[in-house]
């Protein structure tokens, strides 16, 4: 056994001689320092497993003497897992300056080793007066090692940090003597039995330590001394004071909550959420991204230390695990994630978030920068997110709900300012390299490593978790690392993992969940061939999409809330990330990230509240509830936001425009399900809530039907193809809406019926335009004209999409239309039917421009030679064209297995007599239909083809036009501002309020965040002033009497 | 194909035959009365028949392409196909026609397959007055289903039924029975949509003589044109039938159709035509999203309360 002691005897021993070896030879010292750092990394990992493996605590007296006679320390599991982690981070961080140190004198070394035996000392002491002293020396030494950046900036942020150090010690010797002078001992566990605590001096004696070791945390206000410290110093020690200092004093304060009234909790707690609300407020209008990393760093700090405070005061702590996951995720999460990034600040060497695009050019570089991102802001696989998770579950628990608003609100802002900052970075356009050193390298890639090896680990430690994301992630870093191999190959693979996933996938689902399994996975199979046609190198497309498809069937297999949920994170992240592969993505896939995010956070929500509810974390546990109304609006909510219900559709036209080509069929047929999957699945589980005499389903319907409305609205006055196309699809997801909220067997069954059809035909559209875009340089439609001649198989195509989406009969969008209006009727919805047919009729509007616009009328001189798109761009439009021909051809193909999935949650009101289905008030018959059509359409085609014979094919520009002949298409193509008269009559109703008005939330957010910026004036007494000022409105609240 | 199918389908031809001399009769019996209005003479009331026949017969064609040669296919089949669709006599096996098919829904629908393919035809013409006129007659169209569908959805609440046979049977017995009288609103409001429908004054936007020539069909001549214009008779007939099924207690003979048809025909849209000028595009728009739209919701509120 090694006493822990040696930590200090060897770090002090080798600070001492190393300016005495320095003498000799600089390289015997750099040997000597970073050995000092591997042994005291050896004792205290020595330490932590031998204490796993159930060894006795060690407890150190010095000098001899039992306390309170003597200084004593004390090493248990808790504080080796604080050792360990602050000496790796020692020794790494230390590997990562060895340049910074070569440069400089041996001094810095020296004091670098001091500072990490403070923070050693700070974690085992028991004693107020050595815990005093360690507080100076890790501030001393920090102060000089601020210094070490030799300029102007670093030499004022470090004199502020001294005058904010000098208030620290000065409070904290204040209420140590009085703790003396009352208690009559300094070391902690007699003053926690001596009594002293319940007197009044005693607890303001109290108040000022634990108020001093605070402000060590860097709270709001009193914290800009340490934001001009982030910012300035060396981030190699940057890592050492956000990470490791942090560490530390975050233990300290752990280690004094015994001493501390109940009544401080609140009040810590309270410090912790402003901090972290406010800090991230403030990150939202920073641009550099050293101090960016100081408002996140002190953000996470006050999140920790309020889940701290909040969980002792649980009423009944739920087991020691979730603790572990909540504290130990959070810390280490922080911990890892926090120093990686400023290590990788130094690495890139740029101040402003938006030069750091140059990352780009490095993928292992931007790759680990994702990884911290992700892990920072909470999301899977890293340990933030089963901490956050299970976090939110033991506050709802608690019946804390308003903490889990903060918590939730302070992570978005979180989001947005790091997802910003990392949207920057994917964007290449420079060529600038970044040079890399191993040294530099090799410490973050490890960090991160950790990360992800915890965040596997925490898999274990949660409840209602299991490894059920390990597959997709597993053939994502399979694909990664195939990148070598051809486009197709790799697309092939993907394929054959998708098929072969659903393979094993669907026969295991049951009657709905196999529905949109088929609508998922075979849909995503069916898109995956068009990605065939890309001829670039595209990095880490395929992985994405794999882990994105895979997901969405892990979404349908769930059978606790976190499993749904951690799917659905899945989703959200790598969808976006590959929305932000898009040229000009960059602000569509932020607002994108922004609401799903958000959605997230209300789902989550939801299920804490589901949890507090029922106790426990399985899906099917939610039917058990019976006052469900707010868990069915929230999650309800964060499902709607996913659709791009109106109100929230504001990501949706960005997003599908500016995602790759390719990828928007995915968007628009494939993802947008995921949300009316969610709402089924809500009301399979909760049926049809009432909210304070409100039936919620009404309310949906009604969302539901205005979003068909608006979505068709603004389609019909859109000049960009891809955007047209995108409202459409916010129309069409309008009625699947409005269909699912009848709650009947009939409306069900419609809402799937459009389901599908809505894949079939979307899949169509936007899979053309990804191919005519391949060919047409241009995303505006009135540029394009008479391509039909060019591309006769794309239009057909379209053509028959676009008469399935209409829903004109013959073909399968007239059977969606009539089980809409039946079912509607049925309901007794008639307002909403008449609207939905007003909707209806407005799509024709856009149908009929698309198709003209583009296909139609005078084909532009310049697209004279336009040929058809690439062939993997045609099979899966003809793939999904089939599809629709079938079901147009024989409904009962599709109805028949959607009736019989739906009839085991309702009794059918519809039925068959042998092609004719049925309803309480209407029929249909679509197999007559066709056949009719077909007839009536081949009697005046055989007369005109009987006439053929007298035509003659004519130009381009032979036309009957006022006795002059038009020389330029451009002229004569009728196509721009097509619905002008439209817009002049309805236009009042597609002004762009709902944009404005997220736009104004936007604006007055990051307007407040930036009011509160001018906090920091960088005057040094001015942050004198806040921690005074801090202390006394501390203390005011705690109120002691 | 079995002797039901093909009783079926001879029934169809006959019905429709009927149905076409008499649309194209009605057109030239218009023609002669508008004139008489304006004070001219007018064309002879075959003249219709003349035009079709004259306009088959002519020896050249040219085409623009294949959406141009087959959008007067798609119109007339929607014609036709709108007409065979519907029950035209109420308990004529011959003019039942091929309802079985589906409901007043699928009706309503299958007027858009012509409009659409017409519109593609029209488009590719490369004449820019036939986009101009599609863009007017579709949102024109937008505007006049409101008040239509409004009305038929009221009409559904009261019968409790899609089916317009089933429609045409609630109004049997007493000319008290007829929609017309049971819910007037529902009847007022589909009246004014149907004003739009016809594309008469005021709302002669697509065509708009003097504007846009005659709008879609500007680049139509000979075959095509003779298609368009039978298909005018029969798809004007198609729409009066109906009407006069949903308000005005269907028919039970031929000669009833006739009678009825032709009445409606003329007090509404003839009558407005004949008095109003244009409106302009968005002029007409607003106009049935206002008080038609109203009267539509109120037939709804009505019934639904009752």
């Amino acid at each position: 056994m090694v006493n822990p002691i040696y930590i200090f005897i060897t770090s002090l021993g080798a600070a001492f001689l190393l300016n005495l070896f320095q003498k000799i030879n600089r390289k015997i010292a750099d040997l000597i320092f970073f050995l000092t750092l591997a042994v005291i990394n050896y004792i205290s990992l020595f330490w932590f497993y031998q204490l796993l493996q159930g060894y006795e605590a060690a407890k150190i007296y010095t000098a001899g003497f039992l306390p309170p006679y003597s200084i004593n320390l004390y090493l248990g599991i808790e504080e080796a897992v604080f050792l360990v982690l602050i000496n790796l981070l020692g020794f790494f961080s230390a590997v990562y300056l060895y340049k910074k140190f070569r440069e400089i004198s041996i001094k810095a070394m020296i004091l670098y080793l001091v500072l990490i035996m403070g923070l050693n000392g700070l974690v085992m002491t028991r004693d107020l007066f050595n815990l005093f002293v360690f507080l100076e020396i890790t501030s001393i030494t920090t102060y000089a090692l601020i210094s070490l950046e030799d300029n102007k900036y670093s030499l004022t942020a470090g004199f502020k940090f001294i005058i904010a150090g000098g208030l620290v010690s000065t409070l904290f010797l204040i209420g140590t003597i009085y703790l003396y002078r009352l208690g009559g001992s300094l070391n902690l566990d007699f003053l926690v039995n001596s009594g002293v605590l319940n007197t009044k001096a005693g607890i303001l004696a109290t108040f000022l330590l634990v108020f001093a070791l605070l402000i060590e945390l860097k709270p709001f206000p009193a914290n800009g001394w340490a934001l001009d410290v982030y910012q300035s110093v060396h981030p190699g020690i940057a890592a050492i004071i956000a990470s490791a200092s942090s560490a530390a004093i975050f233990f300290v304060i752990y280690k004094f909550i015994p001493l501390m009234p109940s009544s401080f909790l609140p009040l810590l707690a309270g410090i912790g959420g402003v901090t972290f609300v406010f800090s991230n407020l403030m990150g939202l209008k920073q641009t550099d991204a050293r101090r960016l990393l100081g408002y996140s760093s002190i953000a996470q700090m006050g999140l920790l230390l309020a889940a701290l405070a909040l969980i002792m005061q649980f009423d009944n702590l739920q087991s020691l695990s979730s603790i572990i996951v909540i504290i130990g995720g959070l810390f280490i999460n922080h911990f890892l994630a926090k120093a990686g990034l400023f290590w990788l600040a130094g690495i890139v060497q740029k101040r402003n978030i938006r030069s750091w695009k140059i990352i780009a050019n490095n993928p292992p570089l931007l790759l680990v920068f994702g990884g911290f991102i992700l892990a920072l802001i909470g999301l899977p696989p890293f340990p933030g997110f089963w901490a956050k998770w299970e976090l939110v579950m033991q506050l709802s628990a608690n019946n804390m709900m308003v903490w889990v608003w903060i918590i939730l609100a302070g992570s978005l802002l979180e989001a947005v300012y790091l997802f910003r900052w990392f949207g920057y970075a994917v964007k290449n356009t420079e060529v600038e390299e970044i040079r890399t050193e191993a040294a530099q390298y090799l410490p973050v890639l490890i960090f991160l490593l950790g990360l992800l090896y915890l965040g596997m680990e925490g898999t274990h430690l949660v409840s209602g978790a299991d490894s059920i994301y390990v597959l997709p992630v597993l053939l994502g870093v399979i694909l990664y690392v195939l990148n070598w191999l051809p486009n197709k190959l790799k697309g092939s693979l993907c394929l054959l993992a998708v098929i072969y996933f659903s393979y094993r996938l669907l026969p295991a689902l049951q009657d709905i969940y196999q529905l949109f399994g088929v609508v998922f996975l075979i849909g995503s199979a069916v898109l995956l061939i068009t990605t065939f046609a890309r001829k670039d190198i595209f990095k880490g497309f395929y992985p994405l999409l794999i882990i994105m498809i895979l997901s969405l069937g892990n979404l349908l297999q769930a059978k606790t809330s976190l499993q749904f949920f951690l799917s659905w994170e899945f989703i959200t992240i790598t969808s976006y990330l590959l929305i932000l592969r898009g040229k000009f993505s960059l602000k569509a896939a932020l607002i994108y990230i922004t609401f799903s995010l958000a959605g997230a956070y209300l789902i989550l929500a939801g299920m804490g509240l589901a949890f507090r509810d029922t106790g426990v974390v399985s899906l099917a546990g939610l039917a058990s509830i019976v006052n469900s109304g707010y868990i069915y609006v929230l999650l309800g909510l964060g499902f709607l936001i996913k659709i791009g219900i109106v109100g929230f559709h504001v990501w949706l036209p960005g997003a599908y425009t500016e995602a790759e080509d390719d990828f928007t069929p995915f968007l628009s047929a494939v993802l947008s399900k995921m949300g009316i999957f969610g709402l089924i699945m809500l009301a399979i589980l909760l049926g049809e809530p009432v909210l304070k005499g409100i039936q919620l389903n009404y309310i949906l319907g009604w969302l539901g039907v205005l979003t068909a409305f608006f979505g068709a609205l603004l389609a019909a006055f859109q000049e960009d193809i891809k955007k047209l196309l995108a409202y459409s699809s916010l129309g069409q997801l309008g009625y699947i809406v409005l269909a699912l909220a009848i709650h009947s067997h009939l409306g069900w069954v419609t809402s799937i019926y459009l389901t599908f059809t809505h894949l079939l035909f979307k899949g169509i559209l936007f899979v053309a335009v990804a191919g005519l875009l391949s060919r047409v340089k241009t995303r505006k439609m009135y540029e394009m004209g008479g391509l039909i001649n060019n591309m006769p198989l794309t239009f057909i195509s379209v053509l028959i999409a676009i008469i399935a989406l209409s829903g004109v009969p013959p073909l399968s969008g007239f059977g969606g239309k009539w089980l809409l209006y039946s079912s509607l009727l049925e309901k007794g919805w008639y307002l909403q039917a008449g609207l939905a047919f007003f909707a209806s009729t407005i799509a024709f509007l856009y149908c009929y421009r698309i198709l003209h616009s583009v296909f139609l009328g005078q084909p532009k001189t310049a697209l004279r030679d336009v040929k058809e798109p690439s062939v993997w761009y045609i099979v899966p439009q003809y793939l999904f064209l089939f599809g629709i021909m079938a079901i147009s051809m024989y409904p009962n193909l599709i109805l028949k297995p959607v009736m019989s999935a739906v009839s085991t949650y309702f009794a059918s009101s519809i039925y068959w007599e042998d092609y004719t289905v049925i309803s309480s008030l209407g029929y249909w018959n679509g197999n007559a239909v066709m056949m009719v059509t077909m007839g009536v359409f081949m009697i005046p085609l055989l007369w005109l083809l009987f006439r053929i014979k007298a035509v003659t094919k004519v130009k381009q520009f032979n036309i009957v036009y006022a006795a002059e002949r038009p020389d330029r298409p451009e002229t004569t193509h009728y196509a721009h501002n097509f619905f002008a008269h439209y817009q002049k009559a309805l236009g009042f109703l597609a002004r762009p309020k709902v944009t404005e008005f997220w736009g104004n939330i936007a604006e007055v957010i990051h307007s407040v965040g930036a009011l509160f910026r001018q906090l920091y004036t960088g005057n040094g007494q001015t942050y004198a002033i806040h921690i005074l000022i801090f202390l006394l409105i501390s203390y005011f609240i705690l109120g002691v009497k | 194909m079995n002797s039901v199918t093909l009783i079926l389908i001879g029934n169809a031809i006959l019905s429709l035959f009927l149905i076409t001399i008499w649309g194209l009769t009605l057109n030239g019996m218009v023609m002669k009365i508008v004139a008489r209005v304006h004070g001219r003479f007018g064309p002879p009331v075959w003249q219709p028949f003349l035009d079709i026949i004259k306009n088959n017969a002519k020896r050249t064609m040219i085409a623009h392409g294949t959406m141009f040669f087959l959008g007067p296919v798609f119109r007339i089949a929607s014609g036709i196909g709108t007409y065979l669709f519907i029950p035209a006599i109420f308990g004529s096996t011959v003019f039942s026609n091929f309802s079985f098919s589906g409901d007043v829904f699928l009706v309503m629908y299958f007027i858009f397959f012509g409009q659409l393919g017409m519109a593609l035809g029209a488009g590719e013409s490369g004449h820019p007055y036939s986009p101009i006129g599609v863009s007017r007659g579709l949102a024109q169209m937008t505007a006049f289903e409101v008040p239509f569908s409004l009305a038929v959805i009221s009409l559904a609440v009261q019968y409790n039924t899609l089916s317009i046979t089933e429609i045409v049977a609630a109004q049997q017995g007493s000319i008290l029975n007829w929609t017309i009288f049971t819910n007037p609103l529902a009847a007022i409001a589909a009246l004014i949509a149907l004003l739009g429908m016809n594309m008469h004054n005021p709302f002669s936007i697509v065509i708009a003589p003097q504007e846009i020539p005659i709008g879609p069909p500007t680049e139509y001549h000979s075959a095509y044109l003779g298609m368009l214009q039978t298909n005018r008779a029969i798809f004007n007939i198609a729409k009066l039938v109906l009407y006069m099924n949903l308000f005005f207690g269907g028919a039970t003979n031929f000669i009833t159709l006739i009678l009825k048809t032709f009445l409606i025909y003329i007090f509404t849209s003839v009558a407005v035509g004949v008095a109003f000028p244009r409106f302009r595009t968005e002029q007409s728009i607003r106009f049935f999203l206002k008080y038609p739209a109203l009267i539509g919701l109120l037939a709804i509120i009505i019934v639904s309360i009752k």
